[in-house]
């Protein structure tokens, strides 16, 4: 697997680059996806929110730091947490399957015939398609996130927009934001890795292809919670 | 617009299914042994998965409430909050995520297979309700594994919390461990485990229904699986949003309070 991730960094900077396959993945990464995790991550967010508001009565008998709490626990972590996760299991099963059936179809064989590197022709676009296509998702769900949780606190908890956003004020910067952008661009990269890993190493027949699918949803799901562990232990450092 | 539709075409299949197999179930009780073998299989295949995932989704909540509690001075209250907000909230979620992706995918590859290779009309042949002997067994064992499963993330992940917030907040382990009483209430712990039992209901309905109507071959059965992690995420988030509200109506009307 390193060594994928090595080739892929080297097939970055190598000819051909083939543009329109990677605006066909850009595609399938970000706009296919995009109402299902604005959908999943408003719902996480209006929970989190309402959790939120219970624990902070009982400790802080101020609850006027309701809505940044939340909106840093949002920005943090939970956005971009559940943004990887529902794109390793849509795109990286995606890719797995379709990765393995050209392993098991000998396609990939076929184009190594051609002297065409697969990896510079399958992995790359890929690659960078995610990566774009996690960076933007990242940005769009922690502000669908806010939106809907300032909706829920305006109906349910009684907090005005105004107050929501002054109190967001003082516990959130800009960087936030870029921290949780980094955090996605991670996560958009290990998803295809794992995921064309798996279906390079594709064993015989339907059953290997299910498989490498089932593998690689539970590897790149496992990756992300180390990864983003790993991260928010780095960023903390930086705050 | 379409893309509507077949949404609420996938719901209301997956509501008459559920509505099958509580018939099937009241009707007549699965056999023991089936119930078992599921049980130890499921369990078997994804204790260390989970295990890993509530272990390092502790570790992530610790390091971030202790970034918080270092801004009001109360790192005391470390363990109590960072442990009170994984059970209620983020470590059913995401572990339940992860289950989706091993469980789910798993029991919906092993029925699409069944189906699109007839076993499952081979059975219907022999004179058997496939319902009773290959989906009821599986229903049940997967709600009872997995929420197994989800208590043993959330135990975990205490340890988790534990370690970082040794390593990471200052907080020895016998400081962390004696404020969780004090925010923890027995009803939190209990809304974390009904939370569970939902999404474990919610993993076992969804992957034993697209399992059972795959269609359309070795693809098919690919398809199945792919919507099935997909689809349990959707529902899972609703679920939680769900059993998040109507827990708040609970306690409030046990504890005579307005919020």
């Amino acid at each position: 697997m390193i060594s994928l991730l090595a080739d892929t960094f080297f097939g970055l900077f190598a000819p051909p680059f083939r543009r329109r396959e990677f605006l066909q993945q850009l595609y399938f990464v970000a706009n296919r996806s995009l109402i299902i995790i604005v959908f999943c991550v408003s719902f996480a967010a209006i929970v989190t929110i309402l959790e939120s508001s219970f624990h902070m009565k009982m400790v802080i008998q101020n609850d006027s730091m309701v809505p940044g709490f939340a909106a840093v626990l949002i920005l943090r972590e939970l956005a971009a947490v559940v943004m990887a996760l529902l794109l390793a299991s849509r795109v990286g099963a995606g890719y797995a399957s379709e990765v393995g059936s050209m392993q098991i179809t000998e396609q990939i064989d076929a184009l190594k015939m051609l002297g065409i590197d697969p990896v510079n022709y399958l992995v790359v676009p890929r690659f960078l398609a995610c990566v774009l296509g996690a960076t933007i998702l990242t940005v769009v769900a922690n502000m669908s996130c806010l939106f809907s949780a300032m909706l829920v606190s305006q109906s349910l908890l009684g907090y005005t927009p105004g107050m929501f956003i002054a109190s967001m004020h003082r516990f959130i910067q800009f960087r936030d934001i870029i921290f949780a952008m980094i955090k996605g661009a991670c996560f958009g990269g290990v998803i295809p890795i794992v995921a064309c890993y798996f279906g390079f190493n594709c064993q015989q027949g339907a059953e290997g292809v299910g498989r490498a699918t089932t593998n690689t949803v539970v590897v790149a799901s496992i990756a992300i919670i180390v990864i983003d562990f790993i991260l928010s232990y780095t960023f903390s450092h930086l705050y | 617009m379409s893309y509507f539709i077949t949404v609420l075409d996938e719901l209301g299949g997956t509501l008459l299914f559920f509505n099958k197999i509580i018939s099937t179930l009241f009707k007549k009780a699965p056999k023991s042994h089936d119930v078992f073998e599921q049980i130890w299989k499921v369990t078997a295949d994804s204790f260390l998965t989970t295990a890993m995932a509530g272990f390092f989704v502790g570790a992530i909540m610790s390091v971030q409430f202790a970034m918080l509690m270092k801004e009001f001075g109360a790192l005391g209250y470390l363990g109590g909050l960072a442990t009170s907000a994984t059970f209620r909230e983020v470590g059913p979620l995401l572990i339940a995520f992860m289950l989706s992706g091993k469980v789910g995918a798993f029991t919906s590859a092993e029925l699409g297979t069944m189906r699109v290779t007839e076993q499952i009309d081979a059975v219907r042949c022999l004179g058997a309700d496939p319902m009773q002997e290959i989906i009821a067994p599986r229903f049940i064992g997967i709600i009872i594994a997995s929420f197994f499963l989800l208590g043993a993330g959330l135990i975990m992940s205490v340890f988790g919390g534990m370690l970082l917030g040794d390593l990471f907040g200052g907080v020895n382990f016998e400081e962390y461990l004696r404020h969780i009483p004090t925010i923890v209430s027995p009803i939190s712990i209990l809304s974390g485990l009904v939370k569970c039992f939902a999404f474990a209901v919610v993993l076992a309905t969804v992957c034993t229904f697209k399992g059972y109507s795959t269609t359309g071959g070795a693809k098919g059965v690919g398809r199945a699986v792919v919507s099935t992690a997909v689809t349990t995420m959707i529902c899972i988030v609703v679920m939680d949003w769900f059993t998040s509200f109507l827990g708040e109506i609970f306690l409030q009307i046990i504890r005579g309070y307005r919020s």
